[in-house]
């Protein structure tokens, strides 16, 4: 197999302020003809830096040393207009965010023929028909009447289709993709990986795909690269990585995305370092667990005495730590006192919200029938527009609705104002945003003083008292009550939430994605503080992901609802173990799986037909 | 084009002044602020101290001195009847912001209520008070302050009120969309999960969300204010003489343009103009510096 | 989303018609004395109320007002001998050429300073012009126009301070037509230019910041490209909408500039009607000129919506 694209000691820097950083350093990579390279990292790592230098459309000021080499041509020689040769016909690129990827307000049609008019000229026609071409091959249904369409007239999944055609108008040699998948539904998601897969396949080409997501790439990589801080830390074979990480980086990454079944999630300590301030030695030894003094000295060199080439200085054995990947025993759930009963619960929307308009009412909720123990965490799952935020409103009685919901016993709708104030106050919520959630114009302290002083305490120093021992239960510095929302990180802002919920003294939470917005080792440390809160305060929690994994690591029981419905509903481990449903299997097969060390993780067992897009 | 333009387009979201911060980065966010400020002060000083401390009686007619340029006598020269400009241009002065600032201040109290009543109150009520803010603000704004100053008597209290009136529904719309914006943002719907009333949202949170831009759009309005009585006192239908006011003497000035009295227009204008800079200045310096909390 | 647009235009007439009648009997003495002055005989006044109808109750005099209105008549405009239409007309016509030659003028200014803006932010071209439409903006029109007719009419004498052609001319050609539209051009365009090419170049600005352009650039397209065939399009956008909002006042005209320059157009007859007390004219103008303004902005939504393919889907 011949290498398709070479990194030859690749550094970036670009202009920060007054001077240079550097944000990527010595990137040796390289990617073989018909094979997938996963680029993995956190945001910040230098993945995507790394991605456009390949297309040189870095921002101005940036500084590349080293080589790139396609085939036989080596890029960093090429001056702007050879570059431009490239771009889109020997390189093709995918971003992510495909609505703002492309031209709102050209039709897809123009601008999959600008890609091919570019560098092979010809008439309008011809590009045509290859437009229509490439539409059909990337899977769009009705390909010759939807030449014609904007892009915001697709859906997410298709606008990707869309992007993706685009990007082999001209037959590429290499693919690089950023991020395709981010924001996507998780069966979607994964039916876009198989095209990509398949396109590779079919048209021998090399794939870069980038991404922060290691279950994204589990299936269909061939090769694996991760990046921490602007360097590699360990790189090899997809076999070879995920059967046994050689890294403590990689083998910590892997434990924190949340898997089906897992018992326990790990959270990684600490925050990426800023390119300015790199330490020393390993750039990953200040939240390495298994940190010597050495490793903060000496830059750590490959090691080769694996599977994988791992840099550093102490590299895992085998099995290191089999208690990540160790798999929950999921009994039934035991039996609880239904605190929340919900009955025939359907909510209609007058007018279409969104983008596309509809032109009569439909349901967003129809016939919901479900009820909610006491001390339980009922999980909510569904991709986009099945119903689930909704039901989550519905409940916390944000929206109108029909049906009954009762708590305790006594239906909301037959309460007078006052009584529904009071009842509303016992079930509280954390939002996806955490931004969005939080007053950007309030001090902390203050926010969180707001829900104790409406259930009645009073007094400065009482009030400032509860304020910090709440902060102190979301593991958060009391000091930070004096900030804004704005001075504060995602993960520190969503505590913030939390805390402001607990803060009226609920008995039960609704959860909506709250940890959708966050990324991968903050997820982590928040379901496990949802987690411990739970258990010490009594809570319930009716948790509303997209995210089956996520889902399953908090919940007792699982509801899985699509267009409005419930498909089904069980324990957890029921759901995992025997979905009844073909929908809830699909939606399980495409959640990241658990697979234990030192085994061959399993082929795609079957092909996902997934929901109507 | 450009008057409908300034004292209409200024207030509504989205327009000019509302973005201009991001554009006008040439100077720092800092400096357009204190700049703006300092002018402001100026501008204040000018027409409320000023004229106090100048001792001059703007009325008293030297016609040996008709028409003369800058000289020890007269700072500013004198206009065709031999008053002192200096003193014409201070007493203008007075008599402009006194008219201007409490209608602004006037045009900002009614769009602010009927801004925030259609924002928050029932769905109906929204409808109703758009429809006729929307049928009310695609009519000529300047056209009917015209119109209406040539019929009623021009006094300070009838100007303040028709002024006043002419400018509130460019904010009203401002604050409506605002309003309809902000209560359905997240801290909003939970802090109503927490049980607490409309009334108290309304007070504790979107209040201090949107003062940033109630603010912005005070300054602005202000500005606006004093440019249109300018303008309808040049075309003789704002202040009366023998009260003068900005406006006023300059269209004096250009009266008489044949003769070249630059001293009896360059004043007032450049005046007028700092007045106008300064309300724009502080406005922008203002957005720039919180534009980024909301 | 016609018709309500329609309704909403519908509306406004009526507001405007009513407010114009309320605010014309508001006045002390009414309407006759408004047209025939302060110092009016009581006999002239009485005869005036017959002829006006004015000893009606009010409400029947509002739906007469209506009646004539949807016959032609302006207001009062039957009073007069003068035909209220073509004079009107003439009027019109010289502001219709005054305001379009500047839109136009100020279009293309405005997308060139724009694109520069735009293009070039951050850096020095972006900043002195970002800095001469801070400036101008401040600067109030008629003092604007009174420097210009200082400079280039007075000081150096090489422009006409007033009218619309040089009286003395028996037969004016284009070239004194020209001659005079120079200086009220130049006075609108710069004060409009300001805001105009600080929307686009903000327009285009955002645009070049989104992520279309870089996918087009990962195509191979190369910047010019790029910034006519994709940015130009999406920066335009705004553009249109602000000069759709500016459309009316083609029509309409605007009193100050044409005032400081004695330019005879709907603008400046309207003034002139509100400094004489010519009631009759001056309700025809501003029933007319509030009727163009409505029109005029509802011409401007419709063609906004028929631009922009995502409108057409709300």
């Amino acid at each position: 197999m011949s290498a398709m694209l070479r990194l030859e000691n690749l550094s970036v820097s670009l202009t920060r302020g007054r001077g240079n950083v550097a944000i990527l350093d010595e990137l040796n990579l390289s990617v073989n003809r018909g094979e997938m390279l996963a680029l993995v990292g956190e945001s910040g790592s230098g993945k995507t830096i790394a991605a456009l230098s390949v297309m040189r459309l870095l921002p101005k000021g940036a500084k590349i040393s080293g080589h790139i080499w396609l085939e036989d041509d080596d890029l960093t020689l090429k001056d702007e207009a050879g570059m431009r040769k490239v771009r889109g016909r020997d390189v093709g690129m995918v971003f992510q965010n495909p609505l703002a990827a492309l031209n709102p307000s050209r039709t897809v049609s123009l601008q999959i023929e600008e890609a091919w008019r570019i560098h092979n000229g010809g008439s309008q026609k011809v590009a045509r028909g290859r437009a229509l071409e490439l539409l059909g091959e990337v899977g769009i249904p009705n390909p010759a009447g939807r030449l014609d369409d904007y892009p915001h007239q697709f859906s997410g999944g298709m606008r990707q289709r869309v992007m993706i055609a685009m990007s082999l108008a001209c037959s590429p040699k290499l693919l690089i993709a950023d991020e395709p998948t981010t924001g996507l539904d998780p069966l979607v998601a994964r039916q876009i990986m198989a095209l990509i897969a398949r396109l590779r396949r079919e048209h021998d080409m090399g794939v870069l795909f980038v991404t922060h997501d290691l279950s994204v790439v589990e299936e269909h990589a061939d090769a694996i690269h991760v990046l921490y801080a602007g360097r590699s830390v360990e790189w090899g074979t997809a076999r070879g990585f995920f059967g046994h990480p050689r890294h403590p980086y990689s083998e910590a990454l892997l434990g924190s995305v949340a898997r089906v079944g897992q018992a326990r999630l790990q959270n990684i300590p600490g925050n990426l370092p800023e390119p300015e301030s790199r330490p020393q030695g390993c750039r990953f030894a200040p939240r390495c667990d298994y940190r010597q003094p050495e490793c903060e000295v000496l830059l750590p060199p490959p090691d080769t005495n694996g599977a994988t080439a791992a840099a550093c200085l102490f590299p895992l054995p085998v099995n290191a730590r089999p208690d990540i990947f160790a798999m929950v025993e999921q009994g039934p759930s035991a039996f609880r006192k239904p605190q929340l009963e919900i009955t025939h619960l359907v909510v209609n929307y007058a007018s279409g919200g969104g983008l596309f308009s509809r032109a009569k009412p439909f349901k967003a909720l129809n016939d919901i029938t479900l009820s909610l123990g006491q001390g339980e965490c009922l999980g909510v799952v569904g991709e986009s527009g099945s119903g689930k935020s909704t039901f989550g409103r519905a409940v916390l009685q944000m929206i109108g609705y029909e049906g009954s919901i009762s708590l305790d016993g006594k239906d909301f709708s037959k309460l007078g104002r006052p009584g529904r104030r009071v009842q509303r106050r016992r079930i509280q919520v954390v939002f996806q945003d955490p931004r969005e959630s939080l007053n950007p114009r309030m001090r902390i302290k203050d926010i969180i003083a707001e829900p104790i002083r409406m259930i009645g305490a009073a007094g400065k120093a009482p009030v400032a008292q509860q304020v910090a021992n709440l902060l102190g239960r979301v593991g958060l510095n009391p000091e930070i009550g004096e900030l804004l929302p704005g001075d504060v990180s995602g993960g520190q802002a969503q505590r913030i939430a939390i805390a402001r919920a607990l803060a009226a003294e609920p008995e039960i939470i609704v959860l909506d994605e709250p940890t959708s917005a966050l990324d991968v080792s903050t997820q982590a440390m928040l379901l496990n503080l949802l987690k411990d809160l739970a258990i010490e305060g009594g809570l319930s929690y009716i948790l509303i992901s997209h995210d089956f994994a996520v889902v399953s690591y908090m919940a007792d029981r699982i509801v899985v609802l699509n267009a409005g419905r419930v498909v089904e509903v069980n324990d957890a481990g029921s759901i995992i173990t025997a979905p009844q449903n073909d929908y809830t299997k699909a939606l399980v097969d495409a959640a990241p799986q658990l697979r234990a060390p030192n085994r061959e993780y399993p082929l795609p067992t079957q092909n996902v037909t997934g929901s109507a897009i | 084009m450009s008057d409908q333009l300034m004292t209409e387009a200024i207030a509504q979201p989205g327009m000019p002044s509302a973005r201009m911060g991001r554009l006008f980065d040439w100077a720092s966010d800092r400096s357009t602020l204190i700049i703006g400020l300092t002018l402001s002060a100026l501008v204040l000083f000018l027409g409320f101290v000023a004229p106090f401390i100048y001792p001059v009686d703007p009325f008293a007619i030297h016609p040996n001195h008709a028409l003369e340029g800058p000289s020890r006598m007269f700072p500013l020269g004198t206009d065709e009847l031999g008053r002192d400009e200096l003193a014409l241009l201070l007493s203008g002065g007075l008599a402009t912001l006194i008219v201007s600032l409490p209608s602004a201040v006037l045009a900002f109290v009614v769009g602010v209520a009927y801004g925030l009543a259609s924002g928050l109150g029932p769905v109906w009520l929204d409808r109703l008070l758009m429809r006729l803010l929307d049928a009310v603000l695609a009519l000529p704004s300047l056209i009917i302050l015209l119109f209406f100053a040539s019929l009623v008597s021009l006094t300070n209290t009838s100007l303040i009120l028709l002024l006043g009136f002419i400018a509130w529904p460019s904010l009203a719309r401002l604050v409506r969309n605002e309003t309809m914006a902000q209560k359905g943002r997240d801290f909003v719907l939970a802090t109503e999960q927490l049980g607490a009333s409309r009334f108290y949202i309304a007070r504790v949170h979107l209040l201090r969300v949107m003062a940033p831009i109630l603010v912005v759009n005070g300054t602005f309005m202000v500005g606006d204010a004093i440019f249109a009585l300018s303008a309808l006192s040049f075309l003789g239908l704002g202040v009366q003489p023998p009260q003068v006011s900005w406006g006023s003497l300059l269209e004096t000035g250009l009266d008489i343009i044949a003769l070249d009295p630059w001293w009896m227009i360059l004043p007032p204008g450049i005046v007028v103009f700092a007045a106008l800079l300064a309300a724009s200045l502080t406005g922008q310096g203002l957005l720039l510096r919180w534009g980024n909390r909301r | 989303m016609i018709g309500t647009r329609l309704g909403s235009s519908l509306l406004s007439i009526v507001i405007l018609v009513t407010l114009v009648f309320f605010m014309v009997h508001l006045t002390p003495g009414g309407p006759a004395y408004s047209i025939l002055g302060q110092k009016a005989t009581a006999a002239s006044v009485a005869e005036v109320n017959a002829r006006l109808g004015l000893n009606v109750p009010i409400w029947q005099q509002y739906f007469v007002w209506w009646w004539h209105l949807l016959h032609g008549q302006l207001g009062y405009s039957y009073l007069i001998s003068r035909p209220v239409g073509s004079l009107l007309w003439q009027y019109e016509v010289n502001t219709l050429v005054f305001y379009t030659v500047s839109i136009v003028v100020s279009t293309v200014l405005s997308v060139v300073l724009g694109l520069i803006q735009g293009v070039y932010y951050g850096r020095w071209p972006a900043k002195l012009i970002g800095a001469f439409q801070l400036g101008f903006y401040a600067l109030p029109p008629f003092f604007v126009a009174a420097m210009l007719v200082l400079w280039f009419a007075v000081g150096l004498k090489i422009l006409p301070a007033n009218g619309i052609v040089d009286l003395r001319e028996a037969n004016p050609g284009i070239g004194s037509y020209a001659a005079h539209l120079v200086l009220p051009v130049t006075t609108v365009t710069l004060l409009t230019v300001c805001s105009l090419s600080r929307y686009f170049g903000e327009a285009v600005h955002e645009e070049l910041g989104k992520d279309y352009v870089r996918t087009a650039a990962a195509k191979g397209v190369a910047f010019p490209t790029i910034l006519v065939r994709h940015v130009m399009r999406n920066a335009l956008r705004p553009l249109v909408t602000i000069l759709g909002l500016s459309f009316p006042y083609i029509f309409t005209g605007g009193v100050i500039v044409e005032s400081v320059f004695n330019y005879p157009g709907l603008g400046w007859l309207m003034w002139r009607s509100a400094l004489s007390q010519d009631y009759p004219i001056l309700i025809a103008i501003v029933l007319i000129i509030g009727i163009l303004t409505v029109l005029g902005n509802l011409l401007a939504d419709l063609v906004n919506g028929l631009l922009d393919p995502r409108a057409s889907y709300e």
